[in-house]
């Protein structure tokens, strides 16, 4: 501590040996400690726990988006959340865009994980391919593939058209719009897994291979066996966080379609935006947002307290 | 793992699996074959912005073509840069970028450091609570946020969005603040204090320097949530005047005919550049960043 060396002349202030309000006993490094983190939970409070602690207030009240008077109505807005067709759809749609995209995601960026991690030459820039696709911004991937899918000028589309792969728009047409969208989300999130991925693969000793070569396994059987085990803590969390953020995704779904054609790619997110601000159902819209709260915190718990990957997290 | 060293005849154990030739050359043919995917997968769209970004509008309408020809060549399209709208756009990215970069590097480094070497009561739970950052989604709190900043006169200024992002690029950059200060011995600090240097300047003179890479790892992670975000800026920065990059070009394509496709390829070249560049330095440090986060 501070108090080790410190000089004569310097008189002592209420920090260094602590001090008391009431009951409560203040250490140095209580107040310290406290001090320094206090930014943090600040920037938390006024960020993240008041505008929920606002949306559950909000979801209670009818709340004209354009003028805002707060009307009490109870649970009228969750009862009219779910009798909407809408929702129940989009609850679908969701978990759909989720599922689909974090399977795609988990199965490319492993791949490329292991790729890189065995790659010799050149994988200087294949690594730089893999981050900038990890730091590009969205809307940019969006802009990439608009282009490249535009019925006019596009690359993909011609490509598309002929090997009869779809016809007209891809992103308009009903049946395979929500299949392109997961398709062009995973191009650019894959990388996080990649990282995520490599990051516990480079840090498997050489050695266990060497042993394991000694003995006489294969590449599968070094794969089977070590580097499985090794990363599994790893993919479990990895699986979880994509799962939330692509269930939480709300730019590139609507950067691409709007939700469209017709409702066929509106997932939860999309519809929350919808009610809230094309028809200004403020009320509405933060029940939809606490609604989606509270299913992934719910199915959060279950999957931590299932599955238990906290081994990896914990401190 | 090349297994050429390995000797060839059959030993003990392994009579009945494919030859060590075949497995061998079956295990480069889907290395090689992978890369090969890779490359293209990840790299087309890019190349392709490049590319359509030098050649002239007319020269994307007639046709598809893999190369500017010296009768196709422009750079004209990099004049969008300097149509007042979008100028605008992009000084407003840039300004909220630089803020977002800037708190979260400091406020991380303070908080990491006091999560590494105070002891304070409830320390482990509440870092153990800034997890739950990541299940906060943007447009789970942009929709209250809206009417919060417009109640605190917040909504289109700079500062509404800058908190809006550090606050989501805060969990990780105080872990791996925290993580990486660990690694640093104690006993460096305790001898700047033998030498009579208050905890302060033992913390700017010693701890300070030896954070670099976590540093540049946590402001490269948050230049990307700053710079590529769009959900917040989009529900925080309604008007046209205060509102970043992302959403509108956004606005701009939806809005505008007389943009081509080749103005937008050519700025969201321009955009991605400084993502590029970050790619290809400091990928080394990027990766320590998730190494860490992989803990």
């Amino acid at each position: 501590m501070a108090t080790d060396t410190e000089p004569v002349d310097r008189s002592r202030r209420f920090y260094d040996d602590g001090f008391s309000i009431g009951r409560f006993e203040i250490t140095p490094e209580d107040f310290w400690g406290w001090l320094t983190i206090l930014p943090v939970l600040l920037l938390y409070t006024l960020v993240a726990l008041i505008p929920i602690a606002f949306a559950i207030a909000a979801s209670v009240h009818r709340v004209p988006l354009l003028n805002p008077t707060w009307d009490f109505v109870g649970v009228e807005n969750y009862a009219n959340v779910f009798q909407l067709d809408r929702f129940w759809g989009s609850m679908w749609r969701g978990f759909v865009f989720m599922v689909g995209s974090t399977v795609i995601q988990l199965t490319v960026g492993v791949w490329m994980a292991l790729v890189l991690n065995k790659i010799t030459r050149g994988s200087r820039i294949l690594s730089t391919l893999v981050f900038t696709s990890y730091l590009i911004p969205t809307i940019i991937v969006t802009m990439m593939f608009l282009f490249m899918l535009d019925p006019y000028d596009g690359v993909l589309h011609a490509a598309g058209a002929r090997f009869g792969l779809w016809e007209g728009y891809l992103l308009g047409n009903t049946q395979l719009s929500m299949t392109a969208v997961v398709i062009i989300s995973s191009w650019k999130f894959s990388a996080f897994v990649t990282l995520f991925t490599l990051a516990q693969l480079q840090s498997i000793p050489d050695r266990f291979y060497e042993a394991a070569k000694v003995c006489g396994a294969t590449t599968w059987e070094m794969f089977r066996d070590i580097t499985l085990p090794r990363i599994y803590g790893a993919l479990l969390v990895v699986i979880f966080l994509r799962g939330v953020f692509m269930f939480n995704k709300y730019d590139i779904i609507w950067q691409l379609t709007q939700g469209g054609p017709g409702s066929q790619t509106t997932t939860m997110p999309i519809l929350a935006y919808r009610e809230t601000f094309e028809r200004g159902a403020y009320g509405m819209g933060n029940a939809i947002a606490v609604v989606m709260f509270l299913a992934l915190l719910v199915s959060g718990l279950v999957y931590l307290k299932y599955l238990n990957p906290s081994q990896e997290v914990e401190t | 793992m090349s297994a050429e060293t390995e000797p060839d005849d059959p030993e003990f154990g392994r009579t009945f699996r494919v030859s060590h030739t075949y497995r061998s050359l079956l295990y480069r043919a889907g290395l090689y074959g992978s890369i090969a995917t890779l490359f293209v997968i990840l790299g087309f769209p890019i190349y392709w912005m490049a590319q359509n970004a030098f050649k002239t509008r007319l020269a994307i309408q007639e046709g598809i073509t893999f190369f500017p020809t010296p009768e196709t060549f422009t750079v004209n399209h990099f004049d969008i840069v300097f149509n007042p709208t979008v100028g605008r756009y992009l000084l407003n990215s840039v300004i909220v970028t630089i803020g977002v970069v800037v708190t979260v590097t400091v406020v991380s480094l303070i908080a990491g450091y006091g999560l590494a070497r105070f002891n304070y009561k409830h320390k482990v739970k509440t870092a153990r609570f800034l997890l739950v950052g990541y299940m906060f989604s943007p447009i789970v709190l942009a929709i209250p946020l809206y009417l919060i900043w417009d109640t605190l006169g917040l909504l289109n200024r700079y500062v509404g969005l800058i908190l809006a992002l550090s606050a989501l690029s805060m969990p990780f950059a105080v872990w791996l603040m925290w993580k990486y200060i660990q690694t640093i011995p104690a006993s460096m600090e305790e001898s700047a204090w033998v030498a009579g240097a208050p905890r302060w300047r033992g913390f700017v003179d010693v701890i300070v320097p030896q954070t670099k890479p976590a540093m540049i790892a946590n402001s490269v992670f948050a230049f990307a949530i700053a710079w590529g975000d769009f959900t917040f800026s989009y529900i925080l920065m309604p008007s046209n005047e205060s509102t970043t990059f992302p959403p509108g070009i956004f606005r701009l394509f939806h809005s505008s005919w007389e943009t081509g496709w080749a103005e937008f390829m050519a700025v969201s070249l321009l955009v991605s550049l400084p993502a590029l560049l970050f790619a290809f330095f400091l990928q080394s440090y990027l990766l320590q960043g998730f190494k860490i986060r992989a803990l």
